[in-house]
């Protein structure tokens, strides 16, 4: 029963995506809107501290409440 | 004439035609009216009620379907480049049927399973290559996935539109009545097929991706080998103990084929693997948490369980544990762009996986890890 009728989930509304870059040398981590091409694990762009290249780490939905 | 008068007189005086007692005659009659109404027509009036909805689910499923195969044509035209007459080769596309092989006799019935099903995948992705020759590695694979969606959304379509012609036909109420009883979870799983187009289109990772997500992790930098049709490991180590990790080739919408890349590396006689450890992502249970993480034992690998058969098979064969962890979401998380909950979950599982092979393994171990799923915008 369990394994047939596993939960389907909320219907999700349209939420934006973002893409995490980490800086590997100095672990800064930036937020910015995905673009196409993003994928994780690629190649990001340059670190806003110590200009190294960033590497994308996530890429993630996540829904912004505004207040 | 005497005897009128005197009825007359008696049914005035008895009050039986005031306004009020009026009321109560006509209550009385609708009363015993709606009874007999219900006694003889209850059913053919539920009948109509339950109809009418399934008529409603009915045209929400055609208009899913519909959206489906526009996203799809869409797709293929303005992305893939496809020619503007390629419209009919995708329709014929959507119609493709799989005849699953006879289970009479059980024996030997995964692997008939597996070749019918590689059949009909490399059918579709010949197709796809065939309609649109320009497309990359990625465009197909995405083009694959919606190709697919469509398939199943139309398929779903079909079955519910051949019940409901049917029950019209045979004026069947139970027909109908079982109809309406599954169609809540019927739109409800086509809405969330719909709702992984959005995701597929900007090749962006899908909550299936954690396992991959987890792998690729051990995997940078390392030199990646591929083992099998889209699916590569790398070798790395952790704590003095050799560590192979396998995941579907990324970022391309797909799965790979773990089971034939782990029956080959334990059979490797080079690599004496002694563990084997699975992450992927699993149907939660209503009520569960979304990136809640649990630890198990047993093949973690979804399918329709030829994949499972044979990772089972091959660690039987050389008698090596197989533990499993599990990131829960819900079928709509597992297939539209990852949440920020299982996102995050990944870190988590990482340190899990990496307490699994400090506590139970030793230093000189060689351990399989594979990053079950689709790595649809995951590299590694
Ligand atoms: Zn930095």
């Amino acid at each position: 029963m369990a394994q047939m009728f596993p939960s389907i989930g909320e219907k999700r509304p349209k939420m934006p995506v973002f893409t995490v870059e980490e800086c590997p040398r100095c672990g800064t981590k930036t937020k910015r809107a995905f673009k196409n091409g993003d994928y994780v694990y690629r190649e990001g762009g340059d670190c806003p501290k110590c200009q190294a290249k960033t590497l994308i780490t996530q890429i993630f939905a996540e829904l912004i409440k505004l207040q | 004439m005497v005897f009128f008068d005197f009825l007359r007189e008696a049914i005035l005086q008895s009050g039986l035609f005031d306004i009020g007692n009026l009321g109560t005659i006509l209550y009385v009659l609708l009363f015993v009216g709606s009874t007999f109404i219900f006694l003889f027509y209850g059913t053919r009036i539920q009948a109509m009620v339950i109809m009418g909805d399934v008529r409603k689910s009915l045209e929400k499923l055609q208009g899913l379907k519909e959206k489906s195969r526009k996203e799809a044509v869409d797709y293929l035209n303005n992305i893939c480049k496809a020619p503007t007459n390629a419209q009919t080769r995708i329709d014929q596309a959507l119609e493709y049927f799989t005849i699953m092989p006879v289970d009479l006799d059980p024996n030997g019935i995964v692997g008939k399973l597996e070749h019918v099903i590689r059949l009909q995948d490399d059918r579709v992705r010949n197709e796809i290559k065939a309609i649109a020759p320009q497309a990359d590695k990625v465009q197909l694979s995405v083009a694959q996935n919606m190709i697919e969606v469509a398939t199943s959304l139309n398929m779903i379509f079909k079955i519910v539109r051949h019940f409901y012609i049917m029950s019209q036909k045979t004026k069947s109420y139970f027909i109908l009545a079982q109809l309406q009883m599954i169609m809540p979870i019927i739109v409800q799983e086509a809405d969330a097929l719909v709702s992984a187009i959005d995701a597929f289109k900007l090749a962006q990772p899908i909550g299936d991706g954690l396992g991959p997500m987890v792998a690729g992790k051990f995997m940078l930098g390392k030199e990646k080998i591929e083992v099998e049709r889209e699916t590569i490991y790398a070798k790395t180590e952790y704590k003095g103990r050799n560590l192979l990790v396998m995941k579907a080739e990324g970022p391309m919408g797909s799965v790979g084929r773990p089971h034939v890349g782990v029956e080959k590396l334990l059979q490797d006689p080079n690599n004496n693997i002694t563990t084997l450890i699975m992450v992927d992502a699993a149907l939660k249970l209503e009520g569960e948490n979304t990136g809640e993480i649990a630890e198990g034992i047993g093949a973690a690998i979804g399918g329709i369980g030829v994949e499972k058969f044979r990772i089972e098979a091959a660690s039987v064969a050389k008698g090596i544990p197989m533990y499993a962890v599990v990131v829960k979401q819900s079928l709509i998380d597992a297939i539209s762009v990852m949440k920020k909950e299982i996102a995050e979950a990944a870190d988590k599982v990482i340190a899990v996986v990496q307490r699994i092979i400090e506590e139970k393994t030793k230093e000189g171990d060689t351990i399989l890890l594979v990053g079950v799923g689709n790595t649809l915008g995951v590299g590694q």
